[in-house]
């Protein structure tokens, strides 16, 4: 345990290393955009309380220590005023994370039926087309559907508000009506990358010996492919699943912005407009940081799901 | 070649002649009779395809758009070879070079690709272009050359860790075959070896790959212009699709042609990727 864990603390140590080292090369000094002019012991007081009394380093240190515990620094208005970037998050950030889980569960819930159609009926026309579709699907960019939805479901047509975002609390079928367009552009090339996968897996392992026996004990297709096939096949999907968590976060940004949705992407885009590079740093290093975390979870969680790759590391 | 092109199938065909169609623009773009990219026709703003003139219509402000695609994918395009090209070789030769020494080097290259490839790759662009590319004094904009050259670096830095890890992989399991053993017991050395017996080896996997770094570079570049840090001023598919982000409910085709030309590009590249991709599994599988 201790040697996966160890691994993944020097990846999160480095990832947030060098964002920090990153803010040395901004062309402005962070001391000329975030320093009150005052006198020297209230400018003195301002350049500690923000860690810029020291080298690159000591300024890493001291925001790594406000990091863990749960200060992630300060929005900065001029003339000196501050508002904790923590503010912002507990609004932003559970947003972004409601996209992405939404969309996690339409991918695998339509990709999972749809993989093992088209390995049922492998080579068949209706596979080939599926797969061909699939695979154009698969490669192109979520903003792409983005648009488009937003251009012709959104206001061609008017069927769905084309942009904004209601909070469930306040209204859950506005809510739902808001969030179907952003999650429909950002589920479709995952369903499409998902179910390719799980189909050559599928494929692979109706191949094996045991389908067969179970095929000639009698049992019915749709029993063999969901209780036989399903489980040992989808442990590609799931370690996919959570490495498309990456392309997934930085698709929610995007996807953010064309819809109009205050998550964790409008607010970077709010950080970058407004030069606030601590929040960015802090915005950065989150997802970076629950990015690896995740990651770590789902290795540890595909144990269970497929005892062989546990069996396997332990070798 | 000849062989190589027997292999295709029909999508691939397709994808490599939409390929070769834009790789004609990217060459000849600024010579075609079309109207200038950077002028607007002040009689026809947002009139639809097909539009006297202007065959795939003209934006809100009367830009014509079928020139704008064609010119636009000479950035665009040259900003994806451009950082591929060099990430690609940064990456390889940093594979190459930590898989064949293993020991301490390895791990902490791997360590390296793996701290890069930690942080989403669009949020680390999106970061490094927002962090390079902000100018001294907030009324001035930075120089738009040094923009495009700030988005290339970027996109590089993206790059190398990918086509890094792909290179070491790929190098890991050549390392310790008959061959190479057999080369190094004759006393050849090793920049012989690496480069007469490991790149010719590896070299097959990188292609395939690039085909697909490629795809992620264009994307890349059209997310950053939505995310409103990409090129602003100057002609690419994502400055097409940035400028009217904001409101295209007048003139849509302005939104959809680049959107649409830039999906067929990226698809069309992934899929040359994936067909070579697919024979160099069969090749390996023969071995």
């Amino acid at each position: 345990m201790l040697k996966r864990i160890i691994p993944l603390l020097l990846v999160i140590f480095g990832s947030t290393l060098i964002l920090s080292l990153l803010l040395q090369l901004l062309p402005v000094g962070l001391k000329d955009l975030y320093i009150a002019p005052g006198d020297e012991a209230s400018v003195k007081e301002q350049l500690k309380s923000l860690g810029l009394d020291g080298n690159a380093f000591t300024f890493y240190f001291h925001w790594l220590n406000d990091f863990i515990r749960g200060n992630f620094g300060y929005i900065i208005f001029p003339g000196g005023g501050r508002e904790p970037v923590s503010n912002r998050l507990a609004t932003a950030l559970p947003i972004s994370i409601r996209l992405v889980i939404y969309v996690q569960i339409v991918s695998l819930l339509v990709s999972v039926p749809l993989g093992i159609y088209t390995a049922y009926r492998a080579g068949r026309r209706s596979d080939r087309v599926i797969s061909y579709s699939l695979f154009a699907a698969a490669s192109v960019p979520n903003f792409v559907f983005g648009l488009l939805l937003a251009i012709f479901i959104g206001v061609k047509l008017g069927w769905l508000p084309p942009l904004g975002y209601v909070d469930p609390s306040e209204n859950f079928v506005e809510h739902i009506k808001t969030m179907i367009l952003p999650v429909l552009s950002l589920s479709i090339p995952t369903i499409a990358t998902y179910s390719r996968l799980l189909r050559s897996d599928v494929i692979a392992t109706l191949r094996e010996d045991y389908v067969t026996m179970a095929a000639s004990k009698g049992l019915s297709n749709r029993r063999i492919l969901f209780t036989h096939v399903l489980r040992p096949s989808s442990t590609t999907l799931f370690t996919s699943a959570a490495l498309n968590m990456g392309a997934l976060i930085g698709g929610t940004l995007v996807i953010e912005q064309i819809f109009s949705i205050p998550g964790l992407g409008s607010e970077i885009g709010i950080a970058i407009f407004s030069r606030q590079f601590f929040a960015l740093q802090s915005y950065v290093a989150i997802i970076a940081v629950g990015y690896v975390l995740f990651n770590g979870i789902i290795y540890v969680l595909l144990g269970f799901v497929d005892p062989r790759t546990r069996e396997r590391r332990n070798a | 070649m000849r062989k190589l092109w027997s292999t295709f199938n029909l999508p691939t065909k397709i994808s490599v002649a939409w390929v070769s169609i834009v790789m004609f623009f990217v060459v000849t773009g600024s010579f075609l009779p079309l109207p200038n990219p950077t002028e607007f026709d002040p009689d026809a703003s947002g009139v639809g395809l097909f539009s006297s003139g202007h065959l795939l219509g003209t934006d809100i402000n009367g830009y014509d758009l079928l020139s704008n695609v064609v010119n636009g994918a000479r950035i665009s395009i040259l900003i994806a070879l451009i950082s591929v090209g060099v990430g690609g070789l940064i990456g390889s030769a940093i594979g190459i070079a930590s898989a064949y020494v293993r020991g301490k080097l390895d791990i902490a290259v791997n360590l390296l690709f793996n701290i890069l490839l930690s942080i989403p790759n669009l949020v680390l662009g999106l970061a490094l272009v927002a962090i390079l590319a902000t100018s001294a004094d907030p009324a001035i904009p930075i120089d738009p050359n040094r923009r495009v050259f700030i988005i290339i670096f970027s996109l590089t830095v993206i790059i190398i860790p990918i086509l890094g890890r792909i290179a070491r992989g790929a190098t890991l399991s050549w390392v310790n075959r008959e061959f190479i053993v057999a080369a190094r017991s004759m006393g050849m050395n090793d920049r012989h070896i690496i480069f007469k017996h490991i790149v010719p080896n590896v070299l097959p996997a990188i292609y395939a790959v690039i085909f697909l770094a490629i795809g992620v570079v264009i994307v890349a570049e059209g997310a950053l212009s939505l995310l409103g840090v990409g090129i602003i001023d100057g002609v690419s598919w994502g400055a097409m699709i940035g400028r009217v982000a904001g409101d295209f409910t007048y003139a849509p085709q302005s939104m959809y042609v680049p959107v649409v030309v830039l999906a067929l590009t990226v698809i069309a590249f992934n899929q040359v990727g994936d067909h070579l991709r697919s024979q160099l599994d069969s090749r390996e599988g023969k071995i």
